[in-house]
């Protein structure tokens, strides 16, 4: 860690380029009801308007951290200094962490974010620690959104900083949204629910999305006629058919997902008789793996992150049920035992839990199945149908879509239920999926 | 003595303009029906035009009749199409399911008897049968559902004497709802199978 040399560094705020190294050792570990609070000071500005700093840095910033869980934003009475001497005024409103930021473009025209965190109750004991002290730079700073993506990703430090896990501020959430009366496109926004836009425009159905690691797309798309899994072979590269090949003809194709590596796709496809059944596509050699042939449905594959089983739902013992298997089909257990119609399974990041939903009375709850214990829990009790949970990248948190019939809207949520946000007030919404890719 | 004197200068111009008339050929803008009238223009002798009457009656009369066989083959041709309209709207009904079931109920099966007597009766016919279902199941259950219905509705026309080949399938889930409202009777009218001509 560095030596904490207060007054100087904003002065010399262009001339450090200091990193924070790698695997620092974490100074705070988050316990329920202790939140540490963290200030932002009026920062020093050159070359970029202050309006914008107001709204794009500090306003995103204080959010991300306030949302982040462990942090208490200090936001009243704080001190205009930032020397040594004002500590003890920042340390009487709250603050533990001061961040203080120096904002410029270069004279390239690169945007500089340069960051101290000092830790304003330890100064005092004569012990003072420069938490984080770090350089953020964006070559495309006269992008929209550039300094948002900087505030992002300070938080995202801090979290990283405070409690050894990287926070989730950086992230996006996919999504279907309806455009009309069966038309349906997949959408993206920000975690904050800023930069909400369409991914595609078909003017056709086209839902049901899936995000890998690295960004790539797939989706199922009526466009042709039949629904066809469509997406992205290459990161970043243009939307073209995934499967069935061209000239095939394949049962119908739904509910893609992608492996955790990203080289196998998970998809349903209709038979001849009405029953579906889950493949597998690999996507290099185009090869496809039957893991289900029953005279039911199988539907809605999620892997777990070790990519050698999936969970999915299936009506082979009467009602929709959640159920596991082997990458291989083998192995096949049911998961949910209570309740008559349970589904839309997804294996949390780490592995050790399943939310899904059930429907009780008309309407569907979330729930999160701990496979360590065996137990479920349930996580949302209202008078509104909560559907499709997805986990954040964190673990954290998992957003779906809830409201009143036809008005389903992106909401999120923390295992306990307790603190419960819209992500965007956005109606006709659907199938979200949360991703630290951009 | 005043209209005299005026007289002799409009003489003398008359008399200049008829000279140089004379002497060079008239631009054609002062004089335009001269050269019209001393066009050579051949003129027709009656035998010809007689002949180009008649060949113009019979081309007109060929047209007239030609114009009316294709009215009247226009007029057959959407009778046809209109009966063939009315008798597909006549028959292409949907059928409903209860809930989360893809069974075909007793009430349903004169609907799908009068398709199958539609296709057969229309030969060159093709239909889609869409699976639908209404909004209270997962998305992605509901296309499997959807799916299965419409397999469901497509082997019992089968079983009723249709090819395979005139049926082709399509599972829509809750994704297309035909009424928007929310109660227990829309909700059926939202689990259907959906005929449409291809």
């Amino acid at each position: 860690m560095q030596k904490l040399v207060l007054g100087l560094l904003l002065v010399l705020a262009p001339l450090l380029h200091a990193q924070a190294p790698p695997n620092q050792e974490v100074v705070l570990t988050a316990s329920a009801g202790s939140k540490l609070g963290v200030a932002l000071s009026q920062p020093r500005i050159a070359g970029v308007p202050e309006a914008t700093v107001a709204k794009d840095y500090q306003e995103v910033l204080n959010r991300d951290l306030e949302e982040a869980g462990p942090f208490a934003v200090i936001r009243k009475d704080l001190p205009a200094a930032t020397d040594p001497a004002s500590y003890p005024a920042w340390a009487a409103t709250g603050t533990e962490w001061l961040l203080t930021s120096a904002i410029s473009r270069s004279d390239r025209g690169d945007l500089e974010v340069m960051i101290q965190v000092v830790d304003v109750v330890a100064a005092q004991a004569k012990n003072a620690k420069a938490v984080v002290s770090k350089l953020y730079t964006s070559k495309d700073g006269s992008r929209d959104g550039a300094l948002r993506r900087i505030a992002h990703k300070i938080s995202d430090d801090l979290m990283a900083r405070l409690t050894g896990e990287q926070g989730v501020a950086s992230t996006r959430i996919v999504f279907v949204r309806e455009g009309g009366r069966g038309i349906k496109d997949i959408w993206q926004v920000d975690r904050d629910g800023a930069n909400a836009r369409p991914l595609t425009a078909f003017k056709s159905l086209t839902i049901s999305p899936a995000v890998a690691a690295d960004g790539r797309l797939a989706y199922v798309t009526y466009k042709g006629g039949a629904p066809e899994i469509w997406g992205q072979r290459v990161p970043g590269g243009p939307q073209v058919k995934l499967f069935p090949p061209s000239g095939k003809a394949e049962g119908h194709c739904f509910c893609p997902s992608w492996s955790p590596d990203g080289k196998r796709l998970a998809l349903v496809q209709g038979d001849r008789r009405g029953n579906t059944d889950i493949v597998v596509l690999e996507m290099e050699s185009g090869r496809v793996r039957r893991l289900t042939d029953s005279n039911c449905i199988n539907t809605d594959p999620s892997w777990n992150p070790a990519g050698n089983q999936l969970a999915f739902t299936s009506d082979r013992e009467g009602g929709p049920q959640v159920f596991l298997m082997g990458d291989d089909g083998s192995n096949v257990r049911r998961l949910t035992q209570e309740g008559t119609y349970n589904g839309s399974p997804a294996w949390s990041p780490m592995g050790s839990m399943i939310a899904y939903v059930s429907r009780f009375e008309g309407k569907f709850d979330l729930f999160v199945y701990k496979l360590g214990e065996g137990k479920s829990y349930q996580i949302t009790t209202g008078l509104a149908s909560s559907e499709s949970p997805a986990w954040s990248p964190d673990e954290h948190r998992i957003v779906f879509t809830s409201g009143s019939r036809g008005g389903m809207q992106l909401y999120t949520t923390d295992l306990s239920g307790n603190t419960l946000r819209k992500l965007i007030d956005l109606d006709g919404c659907q199938s979200p999926k949360w991703t630290r890719s951009h | 003595m005043r209209f005299v004197r005026n007289l002799i200068p409009l003489a003398v111009i008359l008399t200049l303009g008829v000279g140089v008339a004379c002497k060079k050929p008239a631009p054609a803008p002062a004089e335009p029906a001269q050269p019209a009238a001393m066009a050579p223009a051949p003129a027709p002798t009656d035998a010809n035009a007689q002949q180009r009457a008649d060949q113009e009656a019979a081309r007109a009369k060929a047209e007239a009749e030609a114009e009316a066989a294709r009215k009247a083959a226009a007029a057959a041709e959407m009778a046809r199409a209109n009966k063939f309209k009315s008798d597909a709207e006549a028959a292409l009904k949907d059928i409903n399911f209860e809930f989360d079931k893809s069974d075909i109920r007793e009430v349903d099966k004169p609907k799908l008897q009068a398709i199958a007597d539609f296709l057969k009766g229309n030969v060159q016919a093709k239909i889609q049968i869409a699976g639908n279902c209404d909004e209270r199941g997962t998305v992605e259950y509901n296309l499997a559902l959807g799916e299965r219905r419409a397999h469901a509705a497509q082997n019992y026309l089968t079983g009723l004497g249709v090819t395979e080949a005139r049926l082709s399938s399509i599972s829509y889930g809750k994704e297309k709802p035909k009424v928007q409202s929310h109660d227990e009777e829309s909700w059926l009218i939202n689990r259907n199978c959906q005929f449409t001509l291809q």
